[in-house]
């Protein structure tokens, strides 16, 4: 099939369910951790020869060109098969990025690359000094001849140590009367002389993200994409995106799910206070469903997303972590042990959920800052 | 009626659109908060002049069939206008009238009494109320007391109702009873002999009635259905209200919020606009959040129930509604107070207008707390 925009909707969506169920290994269904490339490297390939990596890219570029509604299915039916989440950087965030903004000759030297997982991709934005503040980052690029000259740290860069580039905010120029003025946007591979990644150990005992340090690291001067000191630009245009697929139902709904497990095999719904408590999270969980289904009808009708869908990536996390501590109550002394516990017969970790749950009110603009993004830009809340 | 494609939608989109500017435009030339202070408190609390202006715009027979006079629109429409009334907290009993008890009406399939009362209701010369509610918290599933017998081939009624919206200026009265086979609905006439209302008067200025009925008879004819038809038409109307009513809370809610907005935009303390302190930015964010999960789950229990009002998941969608937009309503009505300060507890202020009405509104055809216990019990297990 050449066009998978000729079959219908639905078609298409049962073609996707068959593939995903036959192909997708059993054992990494539904797990409550990010995969590491080792594990998802075979399926990253599968879906490669079979053409649907790239959804949304142009075929031109190895993509499929898929129309918005059928990307929606995409994205449905992984969630639906429990398909874990890949390291999509790539994919998602620096493919777009270098179609629209890059050189013909950086085109031709990375797009294909991520299309037969040979490169994978991490994020440096965070700083030790620069969270939620993002733009006050200090790592610097310095022009030397034919290269830059990197300096400083990146943090919190999640699967660094899978990751073949980064992609970069870096300052370059100290001087500009704005902060966000004197930021460019760069590619690097991880392997170039001077970086050194140290490995953080998250509250959950997993190595998922790393500090990443940057000693005199000389990278060709074709790494700078976009314009010189436009690259804040390119980050927040990039971020929109981002808080829909945090946002997603699927986070609190697969906490949910480990919620109700505990809760029937404890016989907790015969108890009225906490059945009253658990069916109002599931409408807080079914409320959040129509809420996305509407930003992804503007996706669909391929419109920008504005401002607004912080709100998405508020509710749906914080609803994340009400699923979480409840999950926690249900469970009572079994909430003290570490790792998978037996109930009725079926595997859960309680403490797994909780985890999971507290990044998310932090990671992708801490949900204050979400608030503060819909009160400035949305609610047209003074300054003063 | 249904045609295919996608013309129909956008067709629809604009229709809504035209009746939502037509519904602003009525608001802000018939009516304001002065009418709406005026009617507190007076019988029958609106105006009947205004009601049948309201019937010439067609949104007293928006509901109704076309064969019986009205225009046979969706839900969806109607939406449009009870939320665009609300927001200007119009007094006239539009949803009591032109939903419940048209909708009730048209669910009999009594031919002979339809034709004879809804294109009255349509053309707005009258004004009916369904009169079937006896206990509090009780919607429908309960006993019965009041009793329907037959003498001398008359229906004879007798027992009392209570919370009959709209009962007061209503002509006359749709009202359940408990005949020898199973439920009836019965078609009384306000002025018929043995039936007596008494006026309650609610937060909101509006009113309610307690209905008596005293050996009241009526010929056979007056009967409107019986047994399951008249179960089914009772469920569904009051759904359909229950949808309505949400609709309502919104536009409350919507326009408190503006309110609120507008507030903290303007009023200084300290040298500043409060709206620029991030405690209140944070909260007013929060209230958006709520309202913008009203109007997204609104949006689905209103293509469900136009679409798919058979499906027994329409129901748990109509209480999904209800919830939210109950518990949404009195959050942001609560926090306008507040956030107004003193003056916001003031009877000059125009925020208490809209508490009161949001008060009424949720408490009006079951609350939150009832309907997450009924969407707990109706929906399927793998919902959402």
């Amino acid at each position: 099939m050449s066009d998978w925009n000729e079959l219908s909707d639905e078609a298409f969506r049962k073609e996707v369910r068959r593939f995903f169920e036959t192909n997708y290994p059993q054992e990494l269904r539904f797990l409550s951790r990010r995969l590491r490339w080792s594990e998802c490297k075979p399926w990253y390939l599968t879906l490669s020869k079979q053409g649907w990596i790239a959804p949304a890219w142009p075929k031109e570029y190895g993509g499929m060109a898929l129309s918005p509604a059928k990307q929606i299915i995409m994205v449905e039916e992984t969630e639906r098969c429990g398909i874990g989440r890949m390291p999509d950087q790539g994919i998602t965030q620096v493919g777009p990025t270098i179609m629209r903004y890059g050189t013909q000759a950086q085109k031709q030297k990375y797009l294909q690359p991520i299309i037969d997982g040979e490169h994978v991709w991490c994020q440096g934005y965070s700083e030790p000094n620069s969270g939620s503040d993002l733009a006050s980052l200090q790592t610097t690029a310095v022009r030397e001849g034919d290269s830059w000259v990197i300096n400083g740290s990146k943090i919190w860069t999640s699967m660094s140590m899978d990751a073949s580039h980064m992609y970069i905010l870096v300052r370059t120029d100290r001087n500009a009367p704005k902060k966000q003025e004197g930021i460019s946007f760069m590619l690097l591979d991880m392997k170039t002389p001077g970086i050194t990644i140290r490995p953080i150990r998250n509250i959950a005992g997993h190595e998922e993200f790393s500090q990443v340090f940057f000693d005199n690291v000389r990278t060709p001067a074709g790494a700078l994409v976009g314009e010189l000191n436009k690259g804040w630009t390119i980050a927040k245009a990039l971020l929109g995106f981002e808080r829909l697929g945090i946002g997603s139902p699927r986070r609190p709904r697969y906490a949910f799910t480990r919620l109700e497990k505990v809760a029937r095999s404890r016989g907790l719904m015969d108890d009225p206070a906490f059945a009253d408590r658990f069916v109002q999270l599931r409408l807080d969980l079914a409320d959040l469903a129509s809420l996305y289904g509407r930003y992804v009808e503007q996706v669909r009708r391929g419109e920008t997303l504005g401002p607004d869908v912080s709100i998405l990536k508020i509710w749906s996390m914080e609803l994340n972590q009400r699923v979480s501590e409840l999950l926690l109550e249900a469970a009572e002394e079994k909430s003290m042990y570490e790792g998978a516990l037996d109930f009725d017969g079926e595997e859960v970790d309680v403490l797994a959920p909780f985890y999971m749950s507290r990044p998310g009110t932090i990671y992708g603009g801490s949900n204050e800052i979400q608030r503060n993004i819909v009160s400035k830009d949305v609610l047209r809340l003074p300054a003063k | 009626m249904v045609m295919p494609g996608i013309e129909t939608t956008t067709g629809r989109a604009d229709d809504r659109r035209m009746l939502a500017e037509s519904v602003a435009d009525f608001a802000r030339r018939a009516t304001d908060m002065a009418r709406v202070r005026k009617w507190r408190g007076q019988s029958p609390g609106f105006d009947r002049g205004l009601w049948r202006e309201m019937a010439a715009l067609g949104w007293t027979g928006l509901l109704v069939p076309e064969r019986f006079g009205g225009s046979g629109l969706g839900l969806t429409e109607m939406a449009v206008v009870s939320r665009g009334l609300a927001r200007a907290l119009t007094p006239e009993p539009l949803v009591a009238c032109a939903v419940l008890a048209a909708r009730t009406l048209v669910h009999c399939q009594n031919e002979a009494l339809g034709a004879e009362l809804l294109p009255r209701i349509a053309d707005g010369k009258l004004i009916a109320a369904l009169a079937w509610q006896e206990q509090a918290g009780d919607l429908g599933g309960g006993a019965l007391a009041t009793r329907c017998t037959q003498s001398a081939g008359e229906a004879v009624v007798n027992g009392s109702k209570r919370f009959v919206a709209g009962a007061a200026g209503a002509d006359g009265f749709i009202v359940s009873a408990q005949g020898a086979s199973g439920m009836q609905l019965l078609w009384v006439p306000a002025n018929a002999a043995g039936v007596s209302l008494d006026l309650q008067p609610l937060a909101d200025g509006r009113f309610s009635g307690l209905l008596a009925f005293k050996d009241a008879k009526l010929p056979q004819r007056h009967v409107l259905a019986s047994g399951e038809v008249a179960r089914a038409a009772l469920d569904r109307a009051v759904d359909e209200a229950t949808v309505m009513a949400s609709a309502e809370l919104l536009g409350v809610m919507s326009r408190a919020l503006e309110m609120t907005l507008d507030y903290l935009r303007t009023r200084v303390q300290f040298g500043r606009t409060i709206g620029s302190f991030q405690a209140l930015q944070h909260r007013a964010v929060d209230l958006f959040v709520q309202e913008q999960l009203s109007s997204a789950v609104l949006d689905d229990a209103l293509a469900a129930i136009d679409e798919r009002p058979d499906d027994p998941a329409t129901a748990a969608q109509v209480s999904r509604a209800k919830a939210r937009c109950s518990d949404a309503a009195s959050l942001i009505t609560r926090q306008a107070i507040q956030m107004h300060g003193a003056i916001g507890f003031t009877e000059d202020s125009d925020v208490g207008l809209y508490v009161k009405r949001a008060l009424t509104l949720c408490a009006w055809l079951g609350n939150s707390a009832y309907h997450r216990r009924r969407f707990a019990r109706l929906a399927p297990d793998d919902s959402e």
